[in-house]
């Protein structure tokens, strides 16, 4: 999965427009991340990754690209 | 014969509580946006004056109007709560008293949340296996909404008050409950907690202290709960739970006619009906107009079940509660 397709889940996640993130992106900026957010990057994870990821490993995520790079 | 469910009866507070009015206080989540992410459009919250033993004693009388039985048959009490009327004396004992339910009857409380319904089934069952009781009077009132930080969003949007009767009894209509799978794990004591007002952290000024947190308001003398804690943790243990009780039973899940897990929220209910393949037409959901009524849902959910006809005579339903603690179980029981 390319990088531009990480963020076109995360931006439909978010409910965000296409385009509107990238990897700069501080999480603490971002209006949507709330906990329901973090719920649904859990269910993005484990549908789209089959990766488990852990309430730690979310509060450990800084940016966008702390979360793509989680994806690998 | 056949230790079962014989009967159920609900009753919930008058008050209720709708999106509009949180999405007044809550200004960026509009009505329709918790809908959609939790599931739940109302939830009925007790008043001032209304406590978990009042809601029991409303629930239990409907019982007994309904002609199930007379509070004269009962011989054994247990209620579940996390809502108290007080520390002491045990809650059950006050229902006992207000319900006229002969002084030669067992009475206990015990303190578990979303899971209880499994758990006190489980005592239930037992105590009328071991000749110990013969109707038992399983209770679950919960008044969460008394714990909750009016500007607490993560929580004031999912839960609500409720309390509902549940009468066990050796039957010979069919009604049985099997075997089960209970689980527990301590180490996530902290994800669902009431930090204060116990006796490790007696309330206080200082615990009475609001802070903000991602949007909510809240101190340690009310409800907090870390909401991907308990999602990883319920993601973690029901599927596997699952398993365990139809193994038990040597069933696979074609096999059970209806699931009906703890009604948490539609955001996890719907992941786990994925993650564990259950087929839509078997997996029931009913929470939009009470929230998560904690150990109420699951006989609530039952009883709705029944109401709308989806209960047939000798129908397998798993039921699954899973919660604070963290505390888990499943049953199978049959209709």
């Amino acid at each position: 999965m390319t990088n531009r397709e990480k963020l076109a889940l995360l931006e439909n996640m978010l409910e965000l427009e296409e385009g509107e993130l990238n990897e700069e992106i501080k999480l603490s900026e971002l209006e949507n991340w709330n906990s329901m957010a973090k719920l649904s990057l859990i269910v993005l994870m484990d549908d789209e990754f089959g990766k488990k990821l852990s309430g730690e490993q979310i509060r450990r995520f800084e940016t966008i690209k702390d979360i793509l790079n989680f994806m690998e | 014969m056949s230790i079962g469910i014989k009967a159920i009866e609900y009753i919930l507070p008058e008050k209720i509580l709708t999106n509009e009015e949180l999405s007044k206080i809550y200004k960026d989540w509009s009505a329709e946006k918790i809908l959609n992410k939790t599931g739940i459009a109302s939830r009925h919250i007790v008043s001032k004056d209304e406590h978990a033993s009042d809601l029991g004693v409303k629930a239990s009388k409907k019982l007994f109007e309904a002609g199930v039985i007379t509070p004269g048959a009962i011989d054994f009490v247990i209620l579940a709560t996390q809502s108290p009327d007080y520390l002491l004396p045990t809650t059950s004992c006050i229902i006992q008293d207000k319900l006229g339910i002969p002084q030669t009857s067992g009475a206990l409380d015990f303190n578990l949340g979303c899971s209880a319904y499994i758990y006190g089934l489980a005592m239930a069952k037992s105590f009328i296996n071991t000749g110990i009781a013969k109707n038992v009077l399983l209770i679950m009132a919960e008044t969460y909404s008394k714990y909750i930080h009016p500007l607490d969003r993560s929580v004031r949007t999912i839960f609500g008050d409720a309390a509902a009767a549940t009468l066990i009894c050796d039957n010979d209509d069919g009604h049985a409950i099997g075997d089960f799978d209970l689980g527990t794990d301590g180490s996530g004591k902290n994800a669902l907690i009431i930090p204060s007002g116990g006796s490790r952290l007696p309330k206080s000024k200082k615990t009475a202290k609001e802070k903000e947190d991602n949007g909510s308001i809240r101190s340690l003398d009310n409800l907090y709960m870390d909401g991907t804690e308990v999602f990883n943790f319920a993601i973690r243990v029901v599927p596997r739970s699952i398993k365990n009780i139809l193994d038990k039973h040597g069933l696979t899940l074609d096999d059970i006619d209806l699931f009906i897990f703890h009604q948490a929220n539609k955001f996890i209910l719907e992941f786990l009906k994925k993650k564990i393949m259950i087929p839509n037409e078997k997996f029931y959901v009913n929470m939009q107009d009470i929230g998560n009524t904690v150990s109420a849902s699951i006989p609530i959910a039952l009883k709705r079940a029944e109401e709308e006809g989806r209960l047939h005579k000798k129908d397998k339903i798993l039921i699954t509660g899973f919660g604070v603690g963290f505390s888990w179980g499943s049953t199978i029981i049959t209709y």
